[in-house]
């Protein structure tokens, strides 16, 4: 790539807390965009995989790659920009729900987790790219799982607990059936975490 | 580049009182009958907010009954389920609480969404974003950043829509990589035009050359 | 005014390689086409001036401003055009596409919108404002992108190839409109006949200005160094 306007894109040596305030066109537009990807993930309709075909949507895997891809910062910003707009109520919620309704439902939790985990799988991921060389996959896949084991879910749960008056076993019960299908995407999220950054190595560079 | 669906569907044209109330006179009253329901957690003030609910409805939106059954049908899985569980577990009068206030918490705020133009909606978020500028929030990017997400949404359902033909074409369908990396690739490809661009037209500077 | 004192661009991988070669150059004229290859560096010229690109090495100074230093006041300062309008159009309409770039002079919004609706008015684009932009031609998008950067007044408008995409007669609209404006206007284009519309003419070929002077002699030399270039290949069956 040629030497491009720091002003407009990142460079390597541009990495501390600052680079948040100093924000540059190229952030802003990535934000934008992967908040509408994280959107149109919610909306489209699930895509039948597999040979069995089972059809899944792709919203916990948008939000990893987002994570993936931006770092924690960037990604943090996309997810609260893409929350904000659905609570403000634009149809952008899964099965085209919106509006700050949707914070008094049983799936309140897993929405406002949907910002913390895009931070620490960002965070984990930048951790992953700078340590390891190799095993860069597997260290993704787990940086997704453990974001999904210690903040997806647990949000989840706690949001059904609130909202549905339900208690902790049955929370849980009701949250457990979606853990399945969560790994398999955290593996696809690995996976195209991994080839993106690949396809633009300039992203990484950036916390 | 695809057509640009309209995301904005939810509003619906009425001339009514809530229709021509500000956002913050309907969304005040929303926020304080959510938060009353939900604390007082019984069924007399459950079977209140029903009332008006239904009142704001019909009434003061002018909408038409099936215009208030529609998102209710549309959480049919979740009221029959919920219901069903508490009803079991609690006996009906917690069910009816449950249930009743997460309907009225839903319907109230829908309410706010049904009887205002979605570009007052994000005016609007950007407004309640002033008191965050000490945080670095600039309203004035908040609300361009707003746009080019907007902007984004048609443009990656039709790139999602292509790398489905493409991997069709190509006897991949069946393949998540194949259907969605093109996607996120194209997202990427697709942010950095648009920051070139933004920045050529000098949109995105936050502040004067220090 | 636009000098390069010694400016050049080396790309970041491999470290080696030049994409421009280092450039002085003293752009005074009212209209400069550029003229080159795919890949030759004539863009990258081009996002020079804008500030996009900054050089690796030496300088560039546009009315005066360092583009490496004062970047956001040289990007006021200078008008850019790109090849897809739709890379530029950000908001939904034409409209409010125009207003969004006069938010810096027009605080308030009233005021804003009436000097938008003196924009469209003076390019003819008032009946088209309203529509979806991705329902215009290509030709009436090119129309409405140039619209938008002139809306701020800027004091150069550079074009990276902005009638590629078009027919003719769209072609002739941009050309059109191109000779009745004030700026000073440095565009790249891939029609000679575009080209010679300009007071000078610059060659670029692999990194390095190898002709400048009047339009007609520059694309003379063009021609010759294509057909060169091409002769020694072996055609294939």
């Amino acid at each position: 790539m040629q030497q491009t306007n720091p002003a407009l894109h990142s460079s390597p040596a541009d990495v501390s807390a600052r680079a948040r305030r100093s924000w540059n066109a190229t952030d802003l537009s990535l934000i934008a965009v992967f908040a509408a990807v994280v959107a149109v993930s919610a909306i489209l309709p699930a895509i039948p995989v597999g040979q069995v075909g089972v059809p899944i949507t792709l919203q916990t895997l948008a939000i990893m790659v987002t994570g993936i891809v931006l770092g924690p910062w960037r990604a943090g910003a996309a997810l609260t920009l893409y929350v904000a707009v659905a609570l403000a109520g634009l149809p952008i919620f899964s099965q085209f729900r919106g509006g700050i309704g949707v914070l008094f439902g049983p799936s309140a939790g897993y929405i406002i987790a949907f910002p913390v985990a895009a931070v620490l799988v960002g965070f984990l991921a930048r951790l992953v790219f700078r340590r390891l060389d190799r095993h860069r996959f597997l260290g993704l896949f787990a940086a997704c799982t453990i974001t999904s084991l210690l903040i997806t879910h647990p949000f989840g749960i706690i949001g059904m607990m609130i909202n549905a008056k339900l208690d902790l076993g049955a929370a849980i019960a009701a949250d457990v059936v979606f853990l399945p299908g969560d790994i398999l995407k955290n593996l696809a999220a690995a996976a195209i975490g991994l080839s993106v950054i690949k396809a633009f190595p300039r992203l990484q560079s950036r916390p | 580049m695809r057509g640009h669906a309209s995301l904005l569907g939810a509003y619906v044209e009425r001339n009514s009182l809530l229709h021509a109330a500000p956002l913050w006179a309907k969304f005040m009253p929303v926020a304080t009958l959510s938060v009353l329901v939900l604390m007082l957690n019984s069924p007399f003030a459950t079977l209140v907010g029903l009332g008006l609910v239904v009142l704001g409805y019909l009434v003061g939106a002018r909408l038409t009954l099936r215009e208030l059954v529609q998102p209710l049908l549309r959480m049919w899985p979740l009221i029959l389920i919920l219901g069903a569980f508490q009803w079991f577990r609690s006996g009906p009068e917690t069910a009816f609480t449950v249930v009743g206030n997460i309907a009225v918490c839903v319907l109230a705020a829908l309410l706010v969404t049904l009887t205002t133009q979605s570009q007052r909606l994000l005016d609007g978020l950007v407004f309640l974003a002033r008191p965050l500028r000490p945080l670095g929030v600039d309203p004035e990017r908040l609300g361009l950043t707003i746009a080019l997400m907007l902007r984004s949404i048609p443009y990656l359902v039709g790139a999602a829509e292509d790398s489905r033909d493409a991997a069709r074409a190509r006897g991949l369908e069946r393949n998540p990589r194949a259907l969605i990396l093109p996607v996120f690739i194209g997202a990427v490809a697709y942010a950095h035009q648009t920051g070139e661009a933004l920045a050529a037209r000098g949109l995105a500077d936050s502040d004067d050359d220090g | 005014m636009i000098i390069f004192k010694g400016a050049a661009v080396r790309a970041e991988h491999p470290a080696t390689r030049q994409i421009l070669e280092p450039l002085n150059l003293t752009l005074a004229e009212d209209r400069i086409s550029i003229i080159g290859a795919n890949g030759s560096g004539k863009s990258t010229l081009l996002k020079l001036i804008n500030s996009l690109v900054l050089p690796t090495s030496g300088q560039v100074l546009v009315n005066g401003l360092d583009t490496a230093r004062k970047g956001s006041s040289v990007r006021r300062a200078v008008g850019f055009m790109f090849t897809d309008p739709l890379s530029q159009l950000i908001m939904p309409t034409g409209r409010e596409d125009v207003e969004l770039s006069l938010r810096r002079r027009h605080r308030n919004a009233e005021e804003r919108r009436s000097a938008a609706e003196k924009v469209l008015d003076r390019f003819g684009l008032v009946h088209l404002a309203d529509q979806s932009v991705y329902d215009l031609s290509g030709g009436e998008r090119q129309l409405l992108a140039l619209a938008v950067v002139l809306a701020t007044e800027p004091e150069v408008l550079l074009a990276d190839e902005p009638t590629t995409l078009l027919d003719l007669r769209n072609e002739e609209r941009v050309r059109r409109m191109f000779r009745g404006l004030e700026q000073q206007v440095v565009f790249t284009t891939h029609s000679l006949d575009f080209a010679l519309q300009a007071d000078r003419t610059l060659v670029i070929d692999g990194g390095r200005v190898v002709f400048d002077g009047k339009p007609t002699e520059a694309v003379a030399a063009y021609r010759r160094l294509s057909v060169r270039d091409v002769a020694h290949e072996e055609p294939r069956r």
